[in-house]
């Protein structure tokens, strides 16, 4: 058989097509995916454990049967057990039929290696994807197939060396009338689901036509859209679908600007609170109340840091001194002057550079510089008001190696990114991968007036 | 019913022989070497000579891929075997897994010592690997065996410091060995890529294999796709199907695909994929090969993955392309995710379309099309910044952009016009 590539964009079914063809048929096949097998050797030893019946337990501490690192080690594990596995095949089929007994059909083993898009970013993808794809010739034994399923085209593949191509296979993205069929089957309700989908359908499908986005999106809406139904099992006539409609519209054009994403469970009811809350007061269309708040925790120094490095980013070093002096009194109001012609100019090439360059970068010791500024001007604020839930007191005072950690672990949710070291100052230097959106709402939880903060030009 | 039933079993029987056929190498390249002067009497010639007059010899097999180097090299070695069966040992070689030198002796050492029943020892040295290999070149010649090394990918052995190439050749040139040393390779210049040490110990003989002419194809398609007569078949089936086959194969229509898929594509290799998907179209229920099988696998090889990936786009993200475009050639010589949203920003605000949506379900649909590769980053050190800041590029023509966008369904007419400007 000659290797296949499976290709189409995410969630058009290839895996789940491949893998029921592959039960309804009954062939023994082998499946490994290169998300979770992210490097060459766990995708070696993958296979060959699946092909030696190995399961890794707590019994071997979790370890596979054979140490496999390099290809030419793998060709030759591999081919022994192939070679087992069907010489077993082979000697099964000459017995009873397998239907009875359970056993797989037919003499040949697949390889099924899905997600292969992953591999380009591999380090050693230069030498691990011609490999792969010309496994077929390397193995020469005409009872193993090979099928390669990839969210990429197949020119994206190409190399210099090259390599015997695979047969493609093109799995195309749904139609909007195929998106209908899908979201109608298994419903209880399926007039009124009908009349929803006559609804939303249109306007998400200019946004996306993956199937599993617009899920998470449906779900959610649908409820919202059923709501006014006292008897869910009716089906709706005219009027009351013009009533159904009304009441969803402004809630599509909100959820049209959200990304689709599957909420974790205590927002949800917190959502069912807001919820009678808009009801009872007049309903304004478009405003998104529950994204005020920051729907992760953070505790209070670690969100000061962060509002501490999103200002070193954003604001140039020399303007420190005169913002964060010892009173803590922003001084911007002092430099205003009339725009002229020139300097609007300015301002638009100045912030076109703003948008290419992104975040600036700044050395630990102005983070931390900017912090203590900060974490003081709230203990003061704080005393004025005489509130008691203090979190801050014991926070800033002394413990710096307490910050140090909590900067870690900010670097390590992506929120600050560590660059190079500057070669002449020979200290790490950081940089801010937060938006102004997040900022905003991390600054508007402690009640902290960062725009006061920021530098406009 | 029945005799429909027997109908589909007979050509899945006749379905699965053709198939089985064309994924054997053997049988595809065994017809060609009838004439004397092939490239299989020849280097049939060069191994046996070599083997009966103990002399030490190497070659090299060049051709594109697909054009049978390893399958004519293994028909030899197979008939040779048979021949003299005491007198020859095999170590192959492979450049994709074996360029590393201390790989490539290890893995020697492990086949020779396959071959004469020793045990291999997995912690050897590389030091010690290279004695014994030495040590058994020295001991073949003297019991009269001949060993041949049977380098596959030989460029990637050509690449680095050929340490491997130099010792194996240098050995055979001063121990007292009988040894051939074959090289394949797709790349015609391989021996310009040897060092000179490398390339003086190194016999220049070359065996090119190149496609066969026009009439051998045909022939070639006629034998590989006829039934055999005497086969488990019965016989006015096998022969109402090749006596289509004959109809079909003359039909001058098919002659034009054909001849179409060969200008791209000219190995017998390409070929024989190409059969292989042909064959597996084959309609059950009739149980003959028919022109529309052909048609439909030239069409599918014959996709344009790009224009694909367009139809496969949403509105949103065909809105972000047009004004990376826009910006292409208003000559921003770099652009990133923000530029592009002002402007999204600007387009919106001078044509007042309906499709403005925010920036996280724009970035959303920016992911989107770097997985799809219509754009891709400009280069890969910038692992600092995050996705929204690092420069873009399209990888897609402006020509390729204005014809998917008029086959796209429902496509709006605001972009076309934007694309115009």
């Amino acid at each position: 058989m000659f290797p296949i590539l499976v290709y189409g964009g995410p969630s058009t079914g290839k895996t789940s097509v491949t893998l029921q063809v592959f039960r309804h048929l009954n062939r023994p096949f082998i499946y490994s995916s290169c998300i979770t097998c992210y490097s060459p050797r766990i995708l070696f030893e993958s296979i060959l454990n699946q092909l030696l019946f190995h399961r890794k337990d707590s019994g071997h501490s979790y370890s596979s049967l054979k140490r496999c690192e390099r290809p030419s080690d793998f060709v030759n594990y591999l081919r022994e057990a192939l070679e087992n596995v069907i010489t077993n095949l082979k000697g099964n089929s000459g017995k009873v039929s397998s239907k009875m007994s359970g056993r797989p059909d037919g003499t040949m083993v697949y390889l099924v290696f899905d997600n292969l898009e992953c591999v380009r970013d591999w380090d050693k993808s230069s030498t691990i994807l011609p490999f792969l794809f010309n496994l077929n010739d390397i193995l020469k034994m005409p009872e193993v197939g090979l099928i390669f399923i990839s969210n990429t085209s197949p020119d994206t593949y190409y190399l210099n060396i090259g390599y015997a191509e695979p047969i493609p296979l093109y799995f195309p993205d749904y139609t909007e009338d195929d998106l209908r069929h899908i979201f109608m089957a298994n419903q209880t309700n399926s007039r009124l689901y009908a009349s929803f989908l006559d609804v939303v359908l249109r306007p998400f499908c200019r946004v996306t036509r993956q199937v599993d986005e617009l899920a998470a999106a449906f779900s959610s809406l649908f409820k919202k859209y059923s709501e006014p139904l006292s008897d869910k099992e009716v089906a709706p006539n005219e009027e009351m679908k013009r009533r159904l409609f009304s009441h969803i519209r402004p809630h599509i054009a909100s959820a049209l600007n959200e990304t689709f994403q599957v909420r974790s469970q205590p927002l949800l009811k917190a959502e069912t609170n807001q919820e009678t809350k808009k009801t009872n007061s007049s309903r304004m269309p478009g405003v998104r109340e529950d994204f005020d708040k920051i729907d992760f925790h953070m505790s209070t120094s670690a969100k000061y840091l962060l509002i501490s490095a999103f200002l070193a980013s954003r604001n140039p070093a020399t303007l420190d001194a005169s913002l964060f002096d010892s009173t803590g009194v922003s001084d911007s109001h002092k430099r205003k002057r009339k725009a002229s012609e020139k300097s609007m100019d300015q301002k638009e090439m100045a912030e076109q550079e703003l948008l290419m360059k992104g975040p600036g970068t700044f050395p630990l010791e102005r983070l931390l510089a900017i912090f203590q500024c900060i974490t003081s001007l709230a203990e003061d604020s704080l005393d004025e008001e005489e509130s008691h839930e203090l979190t801050v007191e014991g926070g800033s005072r002394g413990l710096m190696s307490d910050v140090l950690l909590q900067l870690s672990s900010l670097c390590n949710a992506n929120f600050i990114i560590k660059g190079g070291s500057c070669p002449l100052e020979g200290s790490t230097r950081y940089r801010t991968a937060v938006s102004e959106d997040l900022a905003l709402k991390v600054a508007r939880s402690l009640k902290f007036p960062l725009s006061k903060y920021l530098y406009r030009r | 019913m029945g005799r429909e039933k027997e109908k589909e079993k007979l050509s899945e029987k006749a379905l699965n022989l053709l198939r089985s056929r064309l994924s054997d190498p053997n049988f595809i390249f065994r017809p060609l070497p009838d004439s004397p002067d092939s490239n299989y009497s020849k280097l049939k010639f060069i191994i046996s000579t070599s083997v009966t007059e103990a002399c030490n010899n190497s070659i090299l097999l060049l051709g594109p891929r697909g054009s049978g180097k390893v399958a004519v090299l293994e028909l030899v070695l197979s008939d040779l075997l048979q021949q003299y069966p005491e007198a020859i040992s095999v170590i192959r070689l492979n450049g994709l897994l074996h360029s590393d030198d201390n790989c490539a002796l290890k893995e020697i050492a492990r086949q020779l010592c396959m071959e004469h029943q020793l045990l291999f020892s997995k912690v050897a040295s590389f030091d010690d690997n290279s004695q014994f290999m030495i040590a058994m070149l020295r001991e073949c010649g003297l019991a009269h065996k001949t060993i041949i090394f049977v380098l596959d990918e030989f460029d990637f052995f050509a690449q680095g410091k050929q340490r491997l190439l130099y010792s194996l050749l240098d050995a055979m040139q001063s121990v007292n060995s009988q040894a051939v040393v074959i090289g394949v390779s797709c790349r015609l210049d391989v021996d310009q890529l040897l060092e000179k040490r490398v390339r003086s110990r190194f016999s220049h003989r070359k065996l090119l294999f190149l496609s066969p002419s026009k009439e051998d194809t045909e022939r070639f398609i006629e034998h590989i796709l006829s039934l055999p007569m005497d086969s488990s078949l019965p016989h006015n089936y096998a022969a109402e199907f090749n006596g289509r086959l004959k109809k079909l194969l003359s039909d001058e229509r098919f002659k034009e695909l054909i001849d179409t898929y060969l200008s791209f594509n000219f190995t017998i290799g390409h070929l024989v994929r190409f059969l292989f998907q042909a064959v597996s179209y084959m309609d059950l229920s009739a149980g003959f090969l028919s022109l529309g099988n052909f048609k439909t696998a030239l069409s599918s090889n014959q996709r344009q993955p790009k224009l694909e990936c367009i139809r496969d786009c949403s509105v949103l993200e065909l809105y972000m392309m047009v004004c990376m475009k826009r910006l292409e050639v208003k000559e921003q010589a770099s652009y990133n995710f923000y530029s592009v949203m002002t402007e999204y920003k600007s387009i919106h605000d001078s044509f007042q379309t309906s499709d403005y949506y925010a920036a996280n379900v724009c970035l959303r649909a920016f992911e989107h099309l770097l997985q799809c590769q219509l754009i891709s980053f400009i280069d890969n050190k910038g692992h600092n910044q995050s996705v929204e800041f690092r420069p873009v590029k399209l990888l897609i023509s402006s020509a390729e952009l204005h014809q998917g966008l008029k086959s796209y369904q429902q496509c709006p007419a605001i972009l076309l016009k934007l694309m115009d400007r």
